[in-house]
């Protein structure tokens, strides 16, 4: 017990919280921009442009069947290497987490548009709508309601999965805490509920807050 | 002036050939019902007609417009040509008012007032103006077709495409549907119309082909003859096979 109080003196609880801030600022950015682009790729997926659709295919395809931490590792020692491009360790995390999550957004995106019966579109033909308008005010409106929840859950993933930049030296979360426990062993344990705590804290609220914007676009 | 065309159309599927050597002629204001075993090619030759379905050869003029031409605006064709599918396809994410708006105002540029009255007006028509505000996961199959024809309508289109529309229908409420379809032929609308609804095609149709195989065998301007007597041998079959025949 004595060693969850002193674990949780303010010095180091304003440390953790520091590298909360770290995780849900580079999670944050990582969101937006995955979402972005992976709401792109996916609507390119669907309409099967030629050549196109297929090489992006492919690179979703690699892309999601190598290990995150890989890709990390990619961003922070690969590119200074091969092209010479050196990213600082929030940059490299957000661009590594951005790469991932938006194959993997687009794979959903899509499956979601497809979800989504061919006669919806036959019907909003027939009526005289254009390809486009048909997608905009009745597949993609439907589509994105059947999105929601895997979508989030895929942020939630985002948010737990920054954790793996801490290899690079992220100063996030999981980063800090494994600094104050590295130098008393006795504060591992507290550490470990701590960070649980937060992440769930992190991820619970962003589930909500996509929810509700869901539910507002909706 | 005809409505629709079809000169030696022919249409495949990569290697099989689901329209063979199609000719036919539909006049402004003519009930065509076209009945047929399964696969024969009847929702295959009524999607030509929209350009659901592309042909493969031949001519196929709609409202005098060339389909095969790339210069043909498609979505004016569409714009002029409604359809009622078997499943209704009414658009899940739209209320039943909605769903006969939207056609009217995003394509034909209508305010959303007169669009209103306009959709009220054809609710009332099919008995429905009580539902306006449900979504239609709500209505019954029956109720789900008859917003579906005044969706249809809403768009004031030349001609209505049907393909087979009370085929997903209990029987009880097929006559409900039925019923509209009569009131819009009464009204003069080109209406083409796959169906194995035998009472429809010889009470409200003036026109039937009996298609088989990817062919018109028998086209026949006077529905009740052809019942009574069918030349065509396939025809003969296939209505022997059909029990009700009243
Ligand atoms: N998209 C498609 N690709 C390949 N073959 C198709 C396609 N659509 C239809 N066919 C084939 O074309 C033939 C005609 O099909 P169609 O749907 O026009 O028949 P139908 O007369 O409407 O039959 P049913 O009474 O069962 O609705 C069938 O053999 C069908 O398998
Ligand atoms: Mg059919």
């Amino acid at each position: 017990m004595q060693n969850f109080i002193d674990a949780y003196s303010w010095i180091n609880l304003r440390f953790l919280l520091e590298g909360m801030w770290v995780t849900i600022y580079v999670s944050a950015i990582s969101v937006v921009l995955s979402f972005i682009i992976g709401a792109v790729l996916g609507l390119i997926r669907y309409m099967k442009i030629k050549y196109l659709s297929a090489v992006i295919g492919l690179i979703i395809d690699i892309i999601r069947n190598l290990p995150l931490l890989l890709i990390i590792f990619f961003m922070y020692f690969g590119l200074p290497s091969t092209f010479g491009i050196r990213l600082n360790t929030v940059t490299a995390a957000i661009v590594a987490l951005t790469v991932f999550e938006s194959a993997m957004l687009a794979e959903i995106i899509r499956g979601g548009i497809q979800s989504i019966s061919g006669g919806q579109m036959e019907a909003a033909r027939s009526n005289g709508l254009t390809y486009l308008q048909a997608m905009w005010y009745i597949i993609l409106p439907q589509a994105f309601r059947n999105m929601v929840p895997p979508i989030v859950s895929q942020f939630v993933s985002l948010v737990k999965d920054s954790s793996l930049a801490t290899i690079i030296l992220l100063p996030e979360l999981m980063y800090h805490s494994q600094i104050i426990y590295g130098q008393n062993t006795n504060y591992m344990i507290p550490m470990f509920v701590a960070m649980a705590f937060l992440y769930f804290v992190v991820c619970f609220l962003l589930s909500q807050l996509s929810k509700a914007l869901a539910r507002r676009l909706n | 002036m005809s409505m629709i065309e079809f000169h030696d159309v022919n249409k495949y599927y990569g290697k099989f050939k689901a329209l063979k050597n199609i000719n036919l002629t539909i006049e402004r204001g003519e009930v065509v019902t076209i009945i047929g075993p399964s696969g024969s090619g009847k929702s295959t030759l009524l999607r030509t007609i929209n350009g659901l379905e592309l042909i493969s050869s031949g001519q196929l003029l709609v409202d005098n417009h060339d389909l095969a031409d790339p210069k043909t605006d498609m979505n004016r064709i569409r714009k002029n040509v409604g359809m009622v599918f078997q499943h209704f396809n009414l658009y899940a994410n739209k209320t039943i008012l909605q769903n006969i708006t939207l056609g009217p105002e995003k394509v034909l540029k209508m305010s959303h007032v007169k669009a209103a009255e306009d959709a009220e007006r054809l609710l009332s028509l099919v008995g429905l103006l009580d539902q306006a505000q449900k979504l239609p996961s709500m209505l019954s199959g029956g109720q789900k077709q008859r917003i579906a024809i005044a969706r249809a309508l809403a768009m004031h289109p030349k001609a209505i495409l049907f393909d087979e529309p009370t085929s997903a229908l209990d029987p009880e409420v097929i006559g409900d549907v039925l019923e509209v379809m009569k009131k819009v032929a009464d009204q003069g609308m080109t209406m083409i119309v796959v169906t194995h609804e035998m009472g429809f095609a010889k009470e409200v149709g003036n026109r039937l082909v009996f298609m088989a195989d990817g062919e018109i065998r028998e086209d026949s301007n006077d529905p009740r003859a052809f019942f009574e007597a069918p030349k065509d041998p396939r025809a003969q079959e296939f209505l022997g096979k059909i029990i009700h025949v009243d």
